[in-house]
């Protein structure tokens, strides 16, 4: 299927939101973590910088629910990338 | 509110799922149980999904066999495809000394019945030019594969609920209600469950939920801890590589503990998994911190040096995520808990799937269907049978 620009909501990964709102009523998520997951939609090297407010959204009309209510998604360290090389020169924060 | 059910599965991960599917297709009412928000939440979604068929011993390799026979068929029959693929492994070493050892493993494996073949470290580079000039000699399987775990996670449930099951998530059990012989209801923090069955599918804490019908099961949680990388092309040869100290880490508790190494005590070896969408995961290490899924950075600096002599062109790739998971681990034997008890009669355990329950989710939700529904199972599970902890209980 040929996607079109203006339908994706993740950049980094290419994600529709036909996608996303596919997911969510298939599979009956609830939170951004589980769209996360299942379609990658926030897995991206931005780590959802880019797309999360707007997977939170969708996330919102699709369970009626109001955005504040739900969870953000959990940002998994490191918040921006750092190269391999990097983190096995990495000091010691912990004994 | 008061609810019936024939069972009543308590974990939402893969195993509690695959429980959950298998039942639901014989016909049997379920409800799944889940304190978190949504499912895999647990183990399930926190780690590498992969199967290494070369690195599985007996018994647990006659449980590992029938399950990637199902898995190659599973994304047809649930209708959802969950990404398996047959990648085969490839199991490493940097240390001349290893080789030997290599050399048992490789005859051990042929014994088993399972193909594998030693090759050198030049013709491995040859074949797979992204491996490291320290890698001496690695030994190559043809059958396992990898999969994607949230996809398995909720394959199972959405193929289940298409058959009657329901899901009650943000939902925790709090109290087991049992008369002389058997469990009556189940009670959460929302309603009680009228139920014939409980199967205890609740991870790492199995033993929680044990405690409730006033059994000790000998399970806790092992931590993993997981690098992930951005993208990169595809390896040309292998996409799932492990270190030859797997062996040791995952399999030898006591060698792990009295090792001189303090990343060998952090049970870091690596095992190195593409995805299909060609971003890397490094794990793996086993440490017991109780339930604490933080990361550390002791043990991260350990896996992406180790990752970096068996990949170099690892170093200058970006980790874009950090995590850690908790495997449920039988501190007895390191086996799986797959049983139903005499007292109280209808209660089912299946957990302690410890580094493979991915690997083993199918198959452990197909002989405990057949438990609960036939009284017997198609493959014996008598090595997993609870009976075994004798002086605890
Ligand atoms: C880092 C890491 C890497 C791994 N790599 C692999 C691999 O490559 N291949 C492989 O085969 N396996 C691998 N594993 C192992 C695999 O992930 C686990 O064996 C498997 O996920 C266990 O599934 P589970 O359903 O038993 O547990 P979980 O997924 O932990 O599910 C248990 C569920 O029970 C719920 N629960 C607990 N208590 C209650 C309660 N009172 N009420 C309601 N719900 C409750 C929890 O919230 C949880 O969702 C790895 C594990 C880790 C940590
Ligand atoms: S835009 Fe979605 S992860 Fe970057």
């Amino acid at each position: 299927m040929h996607k079109r620009v203006h339908d994706i909501i993740c950049r980094c990964e290419e994600i529709t939101e036909r996608e996303i709102r596919g997911a969510i009523r298939q599979f009956n998520l609830r939170t951004a973590d589980e769209v996360k997951r299942l379609t990658r939609a926030g897995m991206g090297l931005c780590q959802g910088r880019t797309c999360a407010l707007l997977v939170e959204k969708i996330i919102s009309e699709e369970t009626n629910r109001k955005v504040s209510e739900i969870f953000p998604s959990s940002t998994r360290p490191p918040v921006r990338p750092i190269k391999i090389e990097f983190l096995a020169k990495k000091e010691e924060k912990e004994s | 509110m008061n609810r019936i059910a024939d069972v009543v599965v308590v974990g939402g991960g893969i195993i509690g799922c695959s429980v959950a599917y298998y039942l639901a297709k014989k016909g049997v009412k379920v409800i799944v149980i889940e304190k978190k928000k949504g499912l895999s939440f647990g183990a399930s979604g926190a780690n590498q999904g992969g199967c290494a068929l070369q690195l599985f011993h007996p018994p647990i390799l006659e449980l590992a066999r029938p399950s990637l026979e199902i898995y190659r068929n599973l994304s047809q029959e649930i209708g959802y495809d969950v990404d398996y693929e047959n990648t085969g492994s490839l199991v490493c070493s940097v240390d001349e000394e290893q080789y030997p050892d290599m050399q048992k493993h490789v005859e051990k494996k042929r014994r088993q019945g399972i193909n594998v073949q030693l090759i050198e470290g030049d013709r491995l580079r040859e074949l797979e030019p992204t491996l490291g000039g320290d890698v001496v000699a690695g030994v190559e399987e043809q059958e396992g594969g990898i999969m994607n775990p949230f996809k398995v996670n909720y394959g199972f449930a959405y193929a289940a609920r298409k058959l009657g099951t329901e899901f009650f998530l943000s939902r925790e059990v709090k109290k087991i209600e049992r008369d002389k012989n058997r469990i009556t209801s189940v009670v959460t923090d929302r309603e009680k469950i009228g139920t014939n069955f409980v199967v205890n599918a609740a991870g790492a804490w199995a033993s929680q939920i044990g405690k409730m019908v006033g059994i000790s099961i000998p399970v806790r949680p092992r931590r993993g801890q997981i690098i992930v990388t951005e993208r990169l092309p595809l390896n040309k040869r292998w996409r799932y590589i492990l270190d030859a100290d797997y062996l040791t880490t995952a399999f030898d508790l006591a060698a792990v503990e009295k090792s001189e190494d303090p990343r060998i005590r952090l049970g870091v070896a690596g095992s190195y998994v593409q995805e299909n969408t060609g971003n890397w995961t490094i794990g793996s290490s086993r440490d017991f911190a109780d339930y604490t899924t933080r990361v550390t950075m002791q043990t991260i600096r350990y896996l992406a040096k180790r990752a970096a002599r068996f990949m170099p062109k690892l170093k200058s790739v970006n980790s874009i995520r950090l995590f850690a998971g908790l495997r449920p681990f039988c501190y007895v034997d390191g086996l799986p808990i797959l049983s139903r008890l005499n007292s109280p009669r209808n209660f089912v355990i299946a957990t302690g799937h410890a580094g493979e329950g991915v690997t083993l989710a199918p198959i452990t939700g197909k002989l405990i269907s057949e438990l609960i529904t036939e009284k017997t199972t198609s493959i014996s599970i008598d090595a997993f049978a609870f009976s075994r902890f004798k002086g605890l209980n």
